[in-house]
């Protein structure tokens, strides 16, 4: 073989390439440019964990221990306690409720089946996704980090709408 | 064996016994009839019908648990017309029953729960509003959700059969009954079985009131550690905490069943309590301070202090005290060390009178708790089972009140179970000895009756009954009697004796859980008794080690000689005033935290299994002795395994012999220890030294005339007992707070000197 066959090929290939390259230049963009831009998540995106509270802002957690039963990884760790005061002083929205309630984050597998279980609406999943931490014991979050009233929405999310098609643009490549 | 009859279920013809319940005998042959309110110790109820059969002959549907089995009888369990009626009978109960299982501390372990998911509908029909009440306390102990009763009556039931109380009842008629105390508040001696026995969350232990749910806790089945009954009861464990002591047969099915008395129900918050021992602690200084120090530097000192008092004044210079609350193994390690390791003779358990006369005359078997129950006879002299040994007296109770038994009872108080008694004979204080003689023959009639205060035909009374019992008679007895006279009771079946259709049982009542383990290991019949061996100190003695705390009287008067010794070792679980004399305090593990055995006063030797790891630096008393002996240069060779001590003991204690934990393991079949048998014995010495002291004694005829208070033993609260809040508050008299919604701790304060103090809720 001489050395110009072997530029002819090259070019050709490097042409052929630049080719793909160039074609996708004046198509729609699809690259999320996180963290600068939010991403979009399904409503039903399965994220941290959200203990919620009723509309006096008592917490709805009853300490039953269902979902700490129902957690395939055993990451879900709970402390009950009895609260004796009235209802309307109370904690929780009945005479018990979770002292301690802990998720290792380091073993959850987001199966959502502590959401499931839960008789009192009081767990479900929210859509904080970023647990990065510097540290595995961080992994392991407490009340304070669970709780809606307490818990960090990170700003770089958005929730998708009901009729918003947020598959299709994954779909299309 | 009685006669046989057939009896066809489901169109399986079954043999069974004449007289047999039918419930029984379908549920023994595997065909499930479910059932509320049916419990086979307790009076028939039949009032949740959902053991209805079908029996061909009778009209319309039977509850099975009131039908006795005849010959001949055909007998359908499953039908479509029986499930539905099954069915309609779990919607009517779920009709007021609310929807509030995650709260509930009987969720997971609920009988109800159980019966809807076989039996209950997928819908509820019912829109109409559910009767609400509000959630209360009915005492400190129990706490009531009268809206979760499905109306069993079991508690009730419980309560006059077991206990005899009679304080908790149904109230109001129709759809509006309610379980209920007189006057709103439970006086009772707040044994808990109501609690047990209910099969739904209506009834609730108040210490373990929302702490955690059953099916996170690890049950662990372990005897308990109060008093000598040995009673079965399962500890429900988590992350290293006890939470709760039941004895539900799902989790144990002991000599007890499900009977516990408050002690055993309640009284195990001590074991994570704050104010355990945690580490060990020297005390370098006479009068100083007890320093903590790690277990390699307690052992040392202890080490080179025993060896220097050794080497200076002699091995009886010790003096080893163990205690009826240790395990067998704890005890046999201290015998152990006393023998091998020291040389001396100077041991003995720190109990409060001693069973050696009992056991070195025994001439019947222990009576088991099975035994007494079905008893024909029962004398009892002295004591007060009901207070000090409840699994006992809830026997006795029961075999007076569903055996017919008759029940003799000698005592100077008139104690609660004299309104079981078929002769209570009131006798004066201090003269429990004159029974014994009496009961041994007719000769000291006139000098018995005369100082025991009652009419000489009422003792003939007596033995005429001992004569004419046909099967098995159980002779009791407690603290009150001398040694001698202990011995003559020991061998009154010899003197009495045999005769075909009846049989002698003895039952001992000691005070502590391991009171006859203390005694068979062999501390008790040691040359000193702890009152010779303490009044030593100072003169013979230098040092002592001590596992366990001292009793208070024989404690008291003695703190300032027993200060003078060179060294004082104490194995305890809290400071306590022996501890204060203390010079090394090493911390021991409570009986949930290890492995060992206890022997009950019916001497069954009955397994103490561990439920939780020892807390903080505790270690099991049978350790701490291997290890100080191992510093003194001696290997007992246990390698840690509480199982290799026992082995040891076997071989070295006959009544013990070829006992091996594995045979231990059933706790429905408990082994009794094989206590050797005497044979008739010349009892003419001690009869004649009960004579001399009844002649001698100076007899008031100042008799108590009040039934005791209910608790007075019970609730007294005690090293281990006080570390439950609610014991100081039933001392205190049980006051009824402002208000039954909120728990009585929260509401009533109790000083040091034990009297109630109310404070408003909230505070």
């Amino acid at each position: 073989m001489s050395i110009i066959s072997d530029v002819i090929e090259s070019t050709k290939a490097i042409i052929k390439g630049m080719g793909v390259t160039f074609s996708y230049i004046p198509k729609e963009k699809w690259t999320v440019e996180y963290p600068d831009e939010p991403v979009t998540v399904q409503p039903r995106y399965r994220g941290q964990h959200l203990l919620h509270v009723d509309e006096h802002g008592r917490e709805k957690c009853v300490a039953c221990f269902l979902c700490a039963a129902a957690c395939p990884s055993d990451c879900i760790y709970i402390i009950a306690a009895d609260d004796p005061r009235s209802p309307e002083e109370r904690i929780g929205v009945d005479e018990r409720y979770a002292k301690v309630y802990n998720i290792d984050y380091g073993r959850c597998i987001f199966c959502g089946f502590c959401v499931e279980a839960c008789p009192k609406d009081a767990i479900t999943h929210g859509y904080n996704f970023e647990l990065s931490v510097y540290n595995r014991a961080d992994l392991l979050k407490t009340k304070d980090d669970l709780l809606i009233t307490k818990q960090k929405q990170s700003p770089n999310y958005r929730v998708a709408f009901a009729d918003e098609d947020v598959d299709s643009e994954y779909k299309e490549v | 064996m009685a006669d046989l009859i057939k009896v066809t279920i489901n169109g399986n013809v079954y043999e069974t016994e004449k007289g047999a319940r039918l419930i029984d005998v379908c549920r023994e042959h595997g065909h499930a009839v479910p059932s509320f309110c049916y419990y086979s110790d307790l009076a028939l109820q039949a009032s949740c019908r959902m053991c209805l059969v079908r029996i061909e002959k009778m009209p319309k549907l039977q509850t099975s648990c009131t039908i006795t089995c005849t010959d001949g009888m055909i007998v359908t369990t499953e039908s479509e017309e029986i499930e539905k009626a099954q069915r309609a009978m779990v919607e009517f109960l779920l009709a007021n029953h609310p929807l509030d299982c995650p709260v509930c501390d009987r969720g997971g372990e609920c009988e109800l729960q159980e019966m809807v998911f076989d039996w209950g509908g997928l819908e509820e029909r019912f829109s109409e509003r559910k009767n609400y009440a509000p959630e209360k306390f009915l005492s400190p102990m129990v706490a009531n959700d009268p809206q979760r009763c499905i109306l069993c009556k079991r508690c009730t039931r419980v309560c006059d059969e077991w206990m005899g109380e009679d304080a908790i009842e149904a109230g109001g008629r129709g759809a509006h009954t309610v379980i209920g105390t007189y006057d709103g508040w439970l006086n009772c001696s707040e044994c808990g079985n109501c609690i047990e026995v209910c099969p739904t969350g209506t009834l609730l232990d108040a210490t373990y009131r929302h702490q955690a749910r059953p099916w996170e806790l690890a049950q662990t089945i372990t005897t308990c550690t109060f008093c000598s009954d040995g009673c079965q009861l399962s500890l429900g464990a988590r992350v290293g905490e006890v939470m709760r002591a039941v004895a539900r047969d799902r989790y144990v099915d002991g000599i007890n069943g499900e009977f516990l008395c408050i002690k055993g129900r309640f009284a195990h918050p001590f074991i994570n309590h704050e104010e355990r021992i945690r580490t060990p602690l020297i005390r370098y200084k006479q009068g100083g301070r007890l320093v903590p120090a790690t277990w390699d530097d307690a052992i040392g000192y202890t080490a080179a202090r025993m060896r220097a008092i050794g080497e200076a004044h002699g091995a009886d210079a010790f003096g080893i005290i163990g205690s009826p609350r240790l395990t067998n193994e704890a005890n046999y390690a201290l015998l152990k060390f006393a023998r091998e390791v020291i040389g001396t003779e100077n041991f003995t358990a720190s109990d409060a009178f001693s069973l050696a006369p009992c056991f070195e005359n025994l001439s019947a078997p222990l009576a088991t708790h099975r035994d007494i129950r079905f008893a024909k006879t029962i004398i009892l002299v002295g004591g007060e089972p009901e207070e000090l040994q409840p699994l006992t007296g809830k026997q006795i109770r029961q075999a007076v009140r569903n055996g017919g038994a008759r029940l003799v009872i000698f005592n100077s108080v008139p104690i609660r179970l004299k309104e079981q008694a078929a002769q209570f004979i009131h006798i004066n204080p201090g003269t429990e000895d004159a029974v014994v003689l009496a009961l041994a023959g007719a000769n000291d009639d006139e000098l018995a009756a005369g100082k025991l205060g009652v009419e000489a035909k009422t003792l003939a009374d007596v033995r005429r009954a001992l004569d004419e019992t046909q099967g098995d008679c159980v002779l009791l007895f407690g603290s009150e009697l001398s040694a001698a006279a202990m011995a003559t009771l020991a061998q009154l079946p010899q003197l009495l004796g045999a005769r075909e259709g009846r049989r002698f049982l003895l039952h001992p009542l000691p005070f502590y859980n391991n009171s006859v383990g203390a005694h068979d290991i062999g501390l008790m019949n040691a040359k000193l008794s702890v009152a010779q061996l303490l009044d030593q100190a100072g003169q013979g003695l230098r040092a002592l080690y001590i596992a366990g705390s001292l009793l208070p009287e024989h404690l008291r008067g003695r703190e300032e000689t027993l200060r003078q010794l060179d060294l004082i070792v104490v194995q305890e679980l809290f400071e306590t005033e022996t501890t204060a004399l203390a010079d090394v305090v090493f911390p021991a593990a409570s009986f949930a935290e290890t492995d060992g055995t206890f022997t009950n006063n019916a001497g069954q030797v009955q397994r103490v299994r561990q439920s939780i790891p020892p807390v903080h630096q505790a270690r099991p008393d049978w350790m701490i002795t291997a290890a100080l002996a191992s510093a003194l240069n001696a290997d007992f060779g246990f390698q840690l395994s509480a199982s290799a001590v026992f082995r040891e003991i076997a071989e070295h204690i006959a009544a013990y012999e070829g006992l091996r934990y594995p045979l231990l393991k059933d706790e429905s079949r408990p082994v009794q220890a094989k206590h050797a048998l005497a044979g008739a014995r010349d009892m003419t010495g001690a009869i004649q030294e009960i004579r001399a002291r009844i002649q001698s004694m100076n007899v008031t005829s100042a008799r108590p005339t009040e039934t005791p208070k209910v608790g007075h033993e019970l609730f007294k609260p005690g090293t281990l007992t006080s570390k439950t809040p609610q014991f100081p508050l039933l001392y205190a008299g049980n006051p009824k707070p402002p208000t039954v919604l909120v728990s009585p701790l929260y509401q009533i304060t109790v000083d040091a000197n034990l009297r109630a103090t109310t404070v408003a809720a909230g505070d």
